[in-house]
């Protein structure tokens, strides 16, 4: 498959601008217990913040999770898949 | 079944009755099915866009009659783009969701890079599951180290999303399914109690010195 495609011509002119975040979506499904403990383990949050993170999802249906370039954020959402949360990323200021 | 406990020597531990161990290892194969098959459909749909309207007709005229999905491929393959849209099926849409959902050139391009990666991940971990059942014998004891612990929640994650697309669960609160087909919805909840039972263990570092 096409993994070897150059992405970078597309890419260069976007990590100049504003910043990018990382969204996680409630679910009906994903246990607290469980997206807690995605924050802590992976983002490295302390289970207070990592708590707090959840319950924001959990009570207004989404967080913004981390800020930072669009490539780094494009590897968070693509992690935050493989745990089974729904997560997108968008500019920050969108 | 009893939960999962971390163990003196670190490992986690749970004890599965024989049916079971045959569930979950049936549940786990199924989703790695489902996994599999979307991201290949997709992975051809993206790398013959040109001739997608040939796909469910002439190059698989033998399974034509086998394949499950045959009507939705045959009304999407009438537009170039559906081809790397989210797919009709909510449970592969909520397994290898969109990244980018206000804009879909951006989004099939993340999908183009990173679903077959996704996709043998989620595979791999499923095997992993099925891998620590076979192995728990005739005693019925499962035993993890940390790494096949994860492999566990993000299946365990996997076989719970589908079955709650499949039964139309849409709140954390109601009894939606019970309805629809109650035995699901009793292995839907089974599978929370098993995940939650994992996390607790994995947080119990005391155990471990």
């Amino acid at each position: 498959m096409p993994k070897t495609m150059d992405r970078t011509d597309v890419r260069s002119t976007t990590a100049l601008e504003s910043p990018w975040v990382t969204l996680v979506w409630n679910d009906p499904v994903n246990l607290m217990s469980y997206v807690s403990y995605v924050f802590r383990t992976y983002f490295g949050y302390t289970p207070v913040e990592a708590e707090r993170l959840m319950l924001q999802v959990h009570l207004e249906g989404k967080s913004v999770v981390a800020t930072g370039t669009r490539e780094e954020m494009e590897r968070h959402v693509e992690a935050m898949h493989d745990y089974g949360l729904w997560a997108t990323l968008a500019k920050a200021d969108a | 079944m009893r939960r999962f406990e971390r163990k003196p020597d670190g490992m986690l531990e749970a004890q599965l009755d024989a049916e079971e161990a045959v569930l979950l290892q049936s549940l786990a194969g199924q989703v790695a099915e489902l996994v599999a098959e979307s991201a290949l459909r997709q992975a051809q749909g993206v790398s013959t866009s040109s001739t997608s309207e040939s796909d469910s007709t002439s190059s698989t005229s033998e399974s034509d009659s086998t394949s499950s999905s045959s009507e939705s491929d045959s009304t999407s393959s009438s537009s170039e783009s559906d081809s790397t849209s989210s797919t009709s099926d909510a449970a592969v849409a909520r397994l290898l969701p969109n990244a980018y959902p206000d804009d879909p050139e951006a989004s099939a391009e993340f999908r183009r890079f990173t679903q077959s990666g996704l996709a043998e991940r989620k595979v791999g971990n499923a095997e992993t599951v099925i891998r620590s059942l076979a192995g728990a014998g005739a005693t019925g004891s499962v035993t993890l180290d940390d790494s096949e612990a994860l492999s566990w929640l993000r299946t365990l994650t996997d076989i719970r999303l589908t079955i709650a697309s499949r039964l139309g669960i849409e709140s954390e609160h109601d009894d939606a399914g019970r309805s629809i087909d109650p035995l699901m919805r009793e292995i839907y909840d089974w599978l929370g109690f098993v995940q939650n039972s994992l996390i607790e263990a994995l947080d119990n570092h005391a155990a471990h010195g």
